[in-house]
């Protein structure tokens, strides 16, 4: 029934269905998702919680076409993801998602400019100019694009980040806890943006963290344990997000 | 053993194979090093139980003195002597080919001959031939020929003798003028009872000192009743073999010695390599290093122990290598002898192994002591940072910078030394020692400069040779950006493809200079494909060139008259002149002249060779005199050759000219081309020459000069081809080296690999970046290596002093880059393969 649900729900941009992913074999398998289901909706802001070993990051992983489920589909826009060759998981990736990781990763080699363009110019797209001038208007890194990353402040080296994920709009952009290398303030500037591509451009955003007042941000929290699906609250505040996790803690 | 080194050293016996990547250069210059021993020892080996000039059964040696055919009859007769076998040999001439016939009974344990076809020579004029011969001299086994072994008081051949060919045997040398016949022809051919050695067997039992003392006296009465006679010695065969063994091992000696100049550089060359992969591989433990130093170690005790480890490094990889040696060692002539040559095992030689490892850990420890002293001088605080700032550095300090210019301006100034007192057009008592010194040492200065300052070379050479593939597409600029990203690991390898191009290119260019000097004096000596020669009477006629003129085998017909002439105002005569047209022989194009220009010959005008210069003092624009009995031509001097003019003459002047003097309306010679060329096309013009001299009655000698020419040209190729395949050596190391850069630059990027993919960068395209990535430093090694190599071989040819032409051979060079920059790419192949395999979150986790 349930996944009848999932597949029903057309407002779903990215849905994982009775995943299951296995880690190792025998004595020593480990079951990282264990039957997830769920679905992120188009245009909105979801946090995904749960404590160390919960199985939030292997679920972003399955979703984004960087890792293989074991079993269980990972839908991203109807597309099967755990069905594909590496070959059309690079294109899904390239063409349909961007990344924000906690350490930024970006190229030491190449200008923050040329870092936010490189998905496109691996895609072999356009460059959509207005977005771009956009993006790195309201980031507020105009005047850092011919700097190299390590001429930048953290801060800068995430909003750098965010602007190459969202530079290609992308149908859904995962964020892996973006604000865990960041001071407070830092971290907020990022959320806020964040947030506000969801308003403004529409844009899908799925995040991961375990810091309750990252995921106040989001229009929604799904809660995660053991590698199922815990709960969610939706309209987060980080009074909501603390509560939801303390009952977690306490339930296992 | 303290703390520093056990977590060090725990860290290498987790990855051993790290260690064996670590050293992998070194691993190769050890195996290089070992068996260059084993291959000279297996080459002795394998020469002294060779085919000796003495056979194993010879007991006694009678030679270096005077001893006669009567003396070996002598010695034959004394009892205990089971056999006696006299040695010599006669030179002689067939037409135009030297012959050299050695006495051997052709059986026996004495004879040192093996018959291959037909019978051994046995009667007077019979003679057998080695299978060379029978090629060169075109002697067919049943083929009869008639030889010259005496000569008249003024050096003329007299009593020729005919000799048949009843076999082809096989002989302890073959360079093709050998024939054998027993001793009694061969002392007949040239009329004389002298030998040169008398080699003898002992019957079973012979006492051994008395036979000895019995020819001693024999030998002593024979050489006091010649004049100037002079005693031979008696020695015994086993000495006699051994001191001939010597001899040849002498010469693989100084070939071997010749060959350790090349794995000397190959060696350096595996040095820098193992100093860059050493860096590498600190610098990826710098965080490691730094948290070692934030928990107390000290500085030096970090250094010691990174110094110990590149010791201990060089130790493993250097057993490996010349255990690797040893087994191919043993392989390889194993494998020759199931196949048949007979090469000989080069057994275990212990002390040049335990030199070799020795090497090997001296050179690694020398490679390890600037990294291991610039990572022992890690901050702590290094440890605390965030991964992914710990950024290479990308420039140069000043004290580095002043080193390599200071470097630099040795270099220029010492070649400016050479460019300034080089020899002009006409080298005149030049002594080239010094000059071609000084253009070695400036090489070595310059290379050391470019050791110094190659970091801060990568990026202004990436950026003009990189243009194209930072053009072709982001993954190209990404590993445009790699390379250039860490310039002074993309200096380090590429300086070692830099020294293996700059030996490559100065090879190849010195060769073809040296290649087209040759060219310019066989255009001299062989100014066409053939000669057709009158020898004397009577005179080629205008007729036969005609008739040779039409043969469509033929091109370039150019017949030409000789005279003796003398020039007036010396007292040098018999100085030949010919008048050949230089103009209608495309070779002749080739001859160069030391001043004036052959353009200009024409009536009243004369070319001079070099020697008559200096005989006569001539010089160009000088009026020269030349008389011929009471005719007497004044003519200009248009141009003075380098030595020798066109046929060997001493002028060359035009027809008109040279029949006023008196020349006879009949040709001398004629000299042609072939039309077609190749094998056939120099046949049928060969066939043609003999027609005409068959019509004309025979008298006229043939000579194919295109052979002569075709033999340097052989000889030159061999030598460069040996030249380049040493050379080899140091390219193999670089090319490890390249591959070792590679792959461990990609376990440190290995984030930033799994980043790549994660933002669709597709496997492929990230096995491509990595591949362009280590071809980029065979370009940029190329680039350097073909800047210095080029100018450098042009200066040590114009230093050499003999006048060669400059020359570069664009399509070789290219084929060098081309094949550098393959090579380079082929070796990142391997590294950019598993570099794709991990998947993208793995990578991304890595710390």
């Amino acid at each position: 029934m349930q996944t009848q649900l999932a597949a029903q729900d057309t407002l779903a941009a990215v849905a994982a269905v009775d995943l299951v992913k296995v880690y190792g074999s025998g004595d020593t398998a480990v079951r990282a998702l264990d039957g997830v289901t769920v679905g992120f909706t188009r245009a909105q802001f979801t946090a995904i919680m749960g404590p160390s070993g919960s199985g939030k990051s292997t679920l972003m992983h399955c979703l984004a076409g960087l890792d293989t489920a074991t079993s269980g589909q990972a839908l991203l826009g109807g597309t099967d993801l755990t069905r594909q060759s590496d070959r059309v998981l690079t294109k899904v990736r390239r063409e349909r998602i961007g990344f924000v990781f906690q350490s930024f990763n970006l190229l030491p080699q190449l200008t923050a400019e040329q870092n936010i363009l490189l998905p496109l110019e691996l895609a072999g797209r356009k460059v959509d100019r207005h977005l771009f001038a956009h993006l790195t208007e309201s980031l507020g890194i105009t005047g850092r694009l011919s700097h190299r990353p390590s001429e930048l402040s953290g801060g800068q080296q995430q909003r750098v980040a965010v602007a190459r994920a969202l530079a290609s709009r992308p149908e859904v952009v995962f964020a892996d806890e973006p604000t865990g290398n960041l001071d407070s303030r830092s971290g907020a500037e990022v959320l806020l943006f964040l947030r506000n591509s969801v308003r403004e451009l529409g844009q899908t955003v799925v995040m991961v963290t375990h810091d309750p007042s990252a995921a106040a941000y989001a229009d929604r929290v799904v809660l995660l344990a053991d590698g199922r699906v815990a709960g969610e609250v939706q309209s987060p505040s980080l009074a909501s997000v603390t509560e939801a996790l303390q009952a977690l803690a306490v339930n296992r | 053993m303290n703390a520093v080194l056990r977590t060090q050293l725990r860290g290498v016996s987790r990855r051993p194979a790290r260690l064996l990547l670590t050293g992998l250069a070194v691993l190769v210059v050890s195996f290089v090093v070992y068996a260059t021993v084993l291959a000279q020892t297996i080459t002795e080996r394998s020469v002294l139980n060779g085919l000796s000039g003495t056979p194993e059964a010879v007991d006694l040696v009678i030679n270096n003195g005077t001893v006669t055919t009567a003396e070996l009859a002598a010695i034959g007769k004394i009892p205990g002597v089971a056999e006696t076998a006299g040695r010599l040999d006669a030179g002689g001439q067939i037409g135009s080919e030297y012959l050299n016939v050695s006495a051997d009974s052709g059986a026996g344990p004495l004879s040192v001959i093996k018959l291959t076809s037909g019978r051994q020579a046995v009667s007077p004029g019979e003679i057998t031939i080695t299978a060379r011969t029978a090629e060169r001299l075109g002697l067919k086994v049943g083929s009869a020929t008639k030889a010259t072994f005496q000569y008249d008081d003024q050096g003329k051949p007299i009593k020729p003798a005919t000799l048949t060919v009843v076999g082809t045997v096989e002989g302890p040398e073959d360079y093709g003028f050998q024939a054998y016949a027993p001793q009694s022809s061969v002392s007949a051919l040239i009329a004389d009872p002298g030998l040169q050695r008398i080699d003898l067997r002992l019957g079973s039992g012979a006492d051994s000192d008395g036979v000895r003392n019995q020819i001693e006296s024999i030998v002593a009465a024979g050489a006091a009743k010649v004049k100037d006679g002079q005693k031979p010695a008696v020695a015994t065969g086993a000495s006699v073999r051994l001191a001939e063994a010597g001899e040849k091992a002498d010469q693989v000696d100084s070939l071997f010695e010749v060959i350790a100049i090349f794995v000397a550089i190959a060696v350096i060359a595996a040095g820098l390599v193992a100093a860059s992969t050493f860096r590498i591989v600190f610098a990826q433990r710098m965080r490691q290093l730094a948290l070692l130093r934030a928990v107390g170690a000290g500085r030096g005790r970090v250094s010691l122990s990174l110094a110990i480890e590149g010791a201990l490094t060089g130790l493993a990889t250097g057993t490996v290598g010349v255990l690797l040696a040893l087994g191919a060692g043993h392989l390889v002539p194993a494998l020759a002898r199931a196949f048949g040559p007979k090469i000989e095992s080069p057994g275990f030689p212990l002390m040049p192994a335990l030199g070799t490892i020795v090497l090997a850990v001296v050179i690694t420890m020398v490679a390890v002591v600037a990294p291991a002293f610039t990572a022992g001088r890690v901050s702590p605080l290094e440890a605390l940072r965030g991964a992914g700032t710990t950024g290479s550095r990308t420039d140069i300090g000043k004290l580095r910078w002043a080193a390599g210019l200071l470097l630099a301006a040795v270099a220029v100034l010492l070649a400016a030394y050479v460019a300034k007192n080089l020899p002009g057009r006409d080298p005149k008592d030049y002594d080239a020692t010094r000059n071609m010194l000084a253009v070695v040492a400036s090489g070595g200065f310059a290379f050391l400069a470019l050791i110094a300052l190659g970091p801060a070379l990568v990026r202004p050479v990436l950026a003009v040779l990189g243009m194209p593939i930072r053009r072709s597409g982001p993954v190209g600029r990404l590993a445009a950006g790699g390379v250039g990203g860490a310039p002074r690991r993309a200096a380090a390898v590429s300086v070692v493809v830099a020294l293996g191009v700059t030996l490559i290119a100065g090879t190849l260019v010195g060769g073809a200079s040296i290649r087209l000097l040759a060219d310019r004096e066989t255009a001299s000596s062989a100014p066409a494909d053939y000669e057709l020669t009158a020898h004397g009477d009577p005179l080629i006629t205008a007729a036969a060139v005609d008739q040779l003129k039409a043969r469509p085998e033929l091109a370039n017909v150019t017949p030409y008259r000789r005279l003796d002439v003398k020039v007036s105002g010396t007292n040098v005569e018999g100085l030949n002149a010919n008048d050949l047209n230089i103009g209608a022989l495309p070779e002749l194009k080739k001859l160069d002249v030391v001043a004036g220009s052959l353009a200009d010959i024409g009536p009243g005008k004369v070319v001079i060779s070099g020697f008559t210069a200096d005989l006569t003092g001539l010089r160009v624009g000088d009026q020269a005199t030349l008389s011929n009995g009471k005719k007497v031509s004044k003519l200009t001097v248009v141009a003075k050759l380098p030595d020798s003019a066109p046929l060997g003459s001493a002028f060359v002047l035009d027809p008109a000219d040279l029949t006023a003097l008196g020349a006879a309306p009949g040709y001398a010679g004629l000299l042609a081309d072939a039309t077609k060329s190749g094998e056939q096309g120099r046949t049928d013009g060969r066939r043609a020459l003999t027609d005409a001299n068959t019509a004309a009655g025979g008298q006229w000698g043939i000579d194919v000069l295109a052979d002569q020419r075709d033999e340097i040209d052989k000889e030159l190729t061999v030598l460069l081809g040996i030249a380049l395949g040493l050379i080899g050596l140091t390219v193999l190391i670089a090319v490890v080296g390249v591959g070792t850069t590679t792959a461990l630059s990609v376990v440190e990027r290995v984030r930033e690999s799994g980043l790549l993919r994660a933002v669709g960068l597709s496997r492929g395209g990230l096995r491509i970046m990595l591949t362009t990535e280590s071809a980029l430093y065979g370009v940029i090694g190329a680039a350097l290596g073909l800047v210095l190599g080029v100018p450098y071989a042009w200066l040590l040819v114009k230093a050499l002093g003999v006048n060669a032409p400059l020359s570069l051979p664009v399509a070789q060079l290219a084929a060098v880059f081309l094949i550098l920059v393959l090579l380079t790419a082929a070796a990142g192949v391997l590294p950019a393969r598993r570099a794709a395999r991990v998947s993208p979150v793995a990578a991304l986790g890595t710390e």
